[in-house]
């Protein structure tokens, strides 16, 4: 049986590179950065030179970048620390969030205002990827709020226009937080070309270890912390620092960001022959968000008449990993919350997302468009095919 | 070798199950039906079932080195089960929920979704056995008598039988951990559970309150009366008694008082002595068989409740409605429960009683 990973934008594995730039940080470079003797300060230069890194790729200035652990952490910390940084400036907290945000920003949202009278305000997302600028022009006018718009949607891979958010937003005494954790290494992602306010990434989507994240925060941004303890990352992330995954988070992202524009390129035409095979062997299939921008390692695919529980697990089975709408803890296949917001409740399509990595091949996706044409085939005829 | 789906509820039997058909060199594909959420559901569904017995069943398919999903029969569960439930208690009598899975739910799904992962076999960890030595498939008792769960299973399919598996049927539940002691699962010495999956408190009650409000006449006081009108109390809601029931109605009586009859309608629960709650003639419906129908005059034996022993009865009418005369008195036979019909030890079909009466006089009963 072949072995078909198509999940990369669910986890990615460690790459070599980043591995062996971890290492010497786990063995003899193990002190605590906070520590005074040698130990502490090859430590404390490890980790300095690996923010150095991290604000260079993404065009920060190394004060700008903060460590936390993790993409989910990293959404919390902008959309709800700046909320309440907004909160002890004497605002009443507000909040504004696309539809088809990661459920990280969309919960994050719902406790900003937990408390208070508000929900937060949804941006709409159309299927070509457009957002309703008027409804953010209205939203802003009523003075500042936490705006919250991803740069790759998760699911469908659709590139939404954060640069002219991002603009609009700019100097209306709002904040703009992007979640660019599909972005990076996929488009390119610089914030000195983009005026966001607080900008996310996370190791793990790019070749980096799992637990990792970055939260850019612009100079003269103000954020309140969610943990509390020791002055470490300057008091937004207390507790000592895991030097070896802030060196490992900034090897990734400088190897996604130099390898971008070439892995964009064959990614995108790996992804479309995907999809033109998909849809000649597919009867009925909708690329989800198809006509829309779209990163290159993402496929979003929309398959009538099956069950996509059982789809993801005849095509594993096959030896193809895929996933679905977003997973729920017990594994189970649940309907996602971003498809529903662009095609409605009562889409009758199962999601069958496949992306695309390092280590795909064009071989690799012929096979799998096989694999998922017979899977389904065999799905809708209701029966056993062996 | 086959491609058999094996339920796995993360308890041990079921862990064996899988195991004993991993050993007989299947291509086993292990499943979790997840049929209720425990915990609320949050503004984005954050919340999600972390059931235990999903993370076990998942910890033991990985050990066996075999795939396991999660199938999520919620709405389908809560249809067919939950709602039967509590319309039956709503009714005055006593659901059997895990016959209505059986025969619903649980192995339709497995049967549906198998299929299409390609499967020739669905199995599960009930201590049942399937004789196939005959033209049709028969459904046996499970050899350990004090594990049989074939009470639970009369209503599954009659077409179903030839894909179904039952590894266990032959083992005693000691057998059974010492297999999984022996493999090392996980779930080696995860202990029994007997609580309704869906009732996580215990108490089938707050389920009612729930689903039908707390003051639904089901879940309001009415008559305590005897088998002659006359008023001896009250009681807070006859959904919490059942057909046998013994405690509840205070002291003041000469015998011990049992429940006979809940009449919803005046939500009147109706007591009596012992003797008075014998009786020797039923009426089953939502009759289904796994053979051909016995025909009339046909001496069979019939169970009544879980864990009760079978008794002779005689099929004295068999179309929709199944009749039963029992050959010996039998008492508290509740409305809600199943009447499951055995040739000796193959399950012929069941249904649920409707109602149970008293037909021969009163002399010769007592004779």
């Amino acid at each position: 049986m072949s072995s078909l990973y198509f999940d990369h934008a669910a986890t990615t594995p460690l790459r070599d590179e980043v591995r062996a730039a971890m290492e010497p940080c786990l063995h003899g470079n193990f002190g605590n950065p906070s520590s005074i003797h040698r130990w502490g300060r090859e430590a404390a230069a490890a980790l300095d030179g690996a923010r150095a890194r991290v604000a260079e790729a993404l065009g920060a200035t190394p004060g700008e970048i903060f460590f936390v652990r993790g993409g989910t952490e990293s959404d919390n910390l902008a959309v709800l620390g700046r909320t309440r940084r907004l909160v002890v400036d004497g605002h009443p907290p507000r909040v504004v969030v696309s539809s088809v945000e990661h459920k990280a920003v969309l919960a994050a949202a719902d406790a900003a205002l937990h408390g208070s009278d508000g929900v937060p305000a949804t941006l709409r997302v159309g299927v070509d990827g457009s957002v309703d600028h008027d409804a953010l022009a209205d939203v802003l006018a009523r003075g500042p709020c936490v705006v919250s718009v991803m740069w790759v949607n998760n699911e469908t891979g659709m590139i939404l226009p954060v640069p002219e958010i991002a603009a609009r937003v700019s100097g209306s005494g709002s904040t703009f937080h992007t979640d660019a954790v599909q972005a990076v290494g996929k488009i390119p992602v610089r914030v000195d070309q983009v005026p966001v306010d607080l900008l996310t990434v996370t190791g793990h989507k790019i070749y980096g270890p799992r637990g990792t994240g970055v939260l850019f925060v612009r100079t003269g941004v103000e954020v309140a912390p969610l943990v509390h303890g020791g002055g470490q990352e300057r008091g937004l992330r207390p507790g000592t620092e895991d030097v070896a995954g802030a060196v490992g988070m900034a090897e990734a992202l400088q190897l996604a960001v130099l390898e971008q524009e070439a892995e964009r390129t064959r990614l995108a035409a790996l992804r479309d022959g995907l999809e033109s095979r998909l849809g000649t062997l597919v009867p009925g299939l909708r690329v989800n968000a198809g006509d829309a921008p779209r990163a290159p390692h993402i496929s979003s695919l929309g398959i009538p008449d099956v069950d996509g529980g059982i789809l993801l697990g005849a095509l594993d089975l096959e030896g193809v990993g895929a996933s679905g709408g977003s997973a729920c803890d017990s594994g189970a296949a649940k309907a996602s919350h971003v498809l529903t917001a662009l095609y409605g409740q009562a889409d009758p399509l199962a999601a069958l997302r496949l992306s695309l990595g390092r280590a795909t091949t064009e071989a690799d996706v012929d096979r799998a468009a096989q694999v998922v044409a017979r899977v389904v085939e065999r799905i809708r005829s209701g029966g056993v095919d062996r | 070798m086959s491609r058999v789906l094996v339920a796995m509820s993360g308890g041990v039997d079921s862990s064996v199950a899988a195991a004993l058909l991993v050993e007989e060199g299947h291509d086993v594909i292990g499943v979790t039906m997840k049929t209720f959420c425990y915990t609320g559901t949050g503004d984005h569904g954050k919340t999600c079932c972390g059931l235990d017995g999903i993370a076990d069943a998942r910890r033991v398919a990985v050990g066996l080195g075999i795939p396991h999903y999660v199938f999520d029969v919620e709405a389908d569960f809560t249809r067919d089960v939950i709602d039967d439930f509590v319309a039956e208690y709503a009714r005055g009598r006593t659901p059997n929920p895990c016959v209505r899975c059986n025969s619903f739910t649980k192995f339709q799904d497995l049967l549906r979704r198998g299929r299409a992962l390609g499967c020739d076999a669905i199995a599960s960890g009930h201590y049942v056995r399937m004789d196939r030595s005959g033209p049709e498939p028969a459904l046996l008792r499970g050899l350990d008598r004090r594990k049989d769960q074939s009470y639970f299973l009369w209503g599954l399919p009659r077409d179903m039988l030839p894909l179904l598996h039952f590894p266990l049927g032959s083992l005693t539940k000691a057998e059974v951990r010492e297999r999984a002691r022996a493999l090392s699962l996980a779930t080696a010495e995860k202990p029994e559970s007997q609580e309704i999956c869906f009732v996580p408190t215990g108490d089938y009650r707050d389920l009612l309150r729930t689903r039908l409000g707390s003051t639904h006449p089901a879940l309001e006081p009415g008559p305590v009366v005897d088998r002659t009108g006359s008023i001896l109390g009250e009681h807070p809601g006859y959904a919490g008694f059942t057909v046998g029931q013994r405690k509840g109605f205070g002291g003041g009586f000469s015998e011990p008082m049992f429940v006979l009859e809940i009449q919803p309608d005046t939500r009147t629960v109706v007591v009596g002595t012992r003797e008075e709650l014998f009786s020797d003639a039923l009426e089953v419906r939502e009759v289904s068989w796994l053979t051909d129908p016995p025909p009339e005059g046909t001496t069979v034996r019939v169970q009544l409740r879980y864990r009760a022993a079978d008794v002779p009865a005689v099929v004295t009418g068999c179309g929709e409605t199944l009749d039963l005369r029992l050959q010996e008195e039998v008492a508290a036979v509740t409305p809600g429960q199943s009447a499951v019909v055995f040739a000796d030890e193959r399950v012929l079909g069941g249904g649920r009683i409707m109602d149970a009466r008293r037909n021969a006089p009163r002399s010769v009963l007592q004779s």
